[in-house]
């Protein structure tokens, strides 16, 4: 069972801010969808090894940093070179 | 002259190449073609239209100076607006990247630039990707060229109208679930979803990056492989990638070499997916089914178990990574405009990110659940397995078969806002698609045939790497079921 409480946490973690009318609208549907994933349970999965992609380290590119011109993030707010951010708590 | 903007890929390029006309007269017919039918279709976000036309003069000068062109010279293309284009803007179909401009170019975009293709506009999408209507898009609900009333499919629903709708010769969508075989379909245009790691994902936004992979759309399977063989290979910016042989594109070329010169290709069709689709679906399959009979293929019924799970496999990984992925918009990088000032930290970000429309939430709600701690033996885990499992029983299909086919769609196209309200109802669609996403597999839809006015495609589906024996089988189809037809608008 969803719970409309459960919707409003995972949100804030998630760092949504959702209306009343939302989480009423998004538990009913979630709840749906998470039912129709518990599908995953009725399926014997003992013996079989999950899929891992893994690489190895000499794979990946060379980490040299590339120069872009202006302000490549379009980043509007800035202060003294640097990008401004909401406050810290 | 008047019709240069329904002509294919390949006699575009020669036509250009040859001075028979110009790229310019041809890139106007299509930005004419554009402003007339896009009050009805609404397949683009953004239409580059000064640009397209410089880059048209410019490849007509450097023709008439002796210069060497590329082969898709002169071709108008469009691009789904999750794929990054330097200094165009890419909107992902959302609010919060409405002011987004890329500084650089994705891979695949710098190779059509580097073949001479040119890029007409940005394509309509569900918001980031998430949807199979692209009726969640922040710019309007693209609609179906053959029904305006009607959905395109999607998420690459502004690719595949742009294309049915003759407002370009190919496209760029991008295929994690079915984006791009699910709109082929509903719209009556081929879509292949190359091999996980066939080509570079460097620039596509990232929605369930473990699945999705830049997919061509054109009206003729040609054109599509054409488009497929220029952007695949590997790249150094995606450490996904892999080196892999050339594909042959043209007409002839494509049914020859690999496995058809031994043999007929030996065809599975996948009975439970043909089994759940509506009747008149199932028939046009078995249709193509018997048109590869006729051909010298061997052709048996084959069973596919791990079928009823993958749906629910495929949408535990889709939404764990899509909550993953979409975390970065904290709106102070690659925003819209929102002062920060005043503002506490996570305030701002629950306040910004409301701005990400019904699906992106639903699903980056859905994402964190799945994997929150208690929960990640119960879903992701098992998801993973499931994924496992499905491409054990595919590579054992595949000892036996060249190619499996099914339906794309098990539906066809239904109205705009039937299904909006019933997410569930709507994931229940992708059935037949997200297979081959999860085993990271190529698949295809080609048209095969009508039903009540719309277009169905069956779906080919090869073993990893054989994009080559998947066009066969699609060439067979294409010329057989003999779909050549464009939509009155």
């Amino acid at each position: 069972m969803v719970t409309k409480e459960q919707v409003k946490h995972l949100g804030w973690l998630s760092r949504l801010e959702l209306s009343d009318q939302e989480l009423d609208r998004y538990t009913a549907q979630i709840e749906e969808i998470i039912r129709y994933l518990d599908k995953l349970d009725s399926i014997p999965l003992e013996d079989i090894e999950p899929i891992y992609i893994t690489k190895k380290f000499t794979d990946l590119r060379k980490d040299k940093a590339e120069l872009f011109s202006s302000n490549p993030l379009g980043t509007k707010y800035r202060k003294n070179g640097f990008v401004k951010g909401p406050r810290m708590a | 002259m008047g019709d240069l903007y329904r002509l294919t890929a390949s006699q575009i390029t020669s036509g250009v190449r040859n001075r028979d006309f110009s790229a310019e007269e041809y890139i106007c017919e299509i930005l004419d073609r554009i402003e007339k039918v896009e009050p009805k279709v609404n397949a683009f976000v953004t239409v580059n239209k000064e640009q397209a036309l410089n880059q048209a003069r410019i490849l007509d000068r450097w023709i008439r100076d002796g210069g060497n062109v590329g082969p898709l010279a002169g071709v108008a293309v469009s691009i789904k607006d999750n794929i990054c284009t330097k200094g165009i803007r890419t909107t992902c179909g959302s609010n919060m990247l409405r002011e987004y401009v890329p500084p650089y170019d994705a891979t695949v975009v710098t190779k059509l630039q580097n073949s001479g293709a040119i890029i007409v506009g940005k394509t309509n999408l569900d918001e980031f990707a998430m949807g199979s209507t692209t009726e969640f898009s922040a710019y309007g609900p693209t609609r179906n060229p053959w029904d305006i009333s009607r959905v395109p499919g999607g998420s690459s629903g502004g690719s595949a109208a742009s294309v049915a709708a003759q407002e370009c010769a190919v496209s760029l969508g991008s295929d994690t679930g079915g984006s791009v075989r699910c709109p082929a379909s509903f719209c009556s245009i081929v879509g292949i979803k190359p091999t996980y790691g066939l080509v570079s994902r460097y620039g596509l936004v990232s929605y369930a990056n473990s699945l999705e992979q830049i997919s061509p759309m054109g009206r003729t399977v040609s054109d599509a492989a054409l488009v497929l063989d220029l952007i695949s290979g590997p790249d150094e910016k995606d450490h996904t990638t892999t080196a892999t042989p050339a594909i042959r594109t043209t007409g002839g070329d494509i049914g020859t070499g690999a496995d058809a010169d031994k043999r007929g290709l030996r065809v599975g069709l996948i009975k439970e997916l043909t089994a759940g689709a509506d009747a008149e679906v199932s028939r046009i399959v078995y249709g193509a089914f018997d048109l590869l009979s006729s051909h010298d293929c061997s052709c048996t019924e084959v069973s596919l178990n791990a079928v009823d799970y993958a749906l629910a496999s495929y949408y535990t990984i889709a939404t764990a990574e899509a909550s993953s992925n979409l975390a970065r918009y904290d709106n102070l990088r690659y925003g819209f405009d929102m002062d920060p000032e005043g503002y506490e930290w996570n305030t701002y970000f629950a306040k910004a990110r409301s701005n990400f429309g019904p699906e992106a939430k639903r699903r980056i709600i859905v994402g964190s659940y799945v994997l929150s701690s208690g929960y990640y033996g119960k879903y992701y885990l098992k998801a993973q397995k499931v994924r496992a499992l499905l491409k054990q029983e595919l590579k054992s299909l595949y000892k036996d078969y060249d190619v499996l086919i099914a339906p794309t769609m098990p539906i066809l196209p239904f109205k705009i806002g039937e299904r909006v309200e019933d997410p569930l109802k709507m994931y229940l669609a992708d059935v037949d698609t997200v297979i081959a996403n999860l085993a990271g597999i190529p698949a295809m839809s080609v048209p095969a045939g009508f039903s009540a006015g719309f277009g169905v495609g069956v779906q080919i589906m090869a073993d990893e790497f054989k994009e080559q024996t998947m066009l066969q089988a699609a060439q067979i189809v294409e010329s057989g079921a003999g779909v050549n037809r464009s939509p009155d608008l």
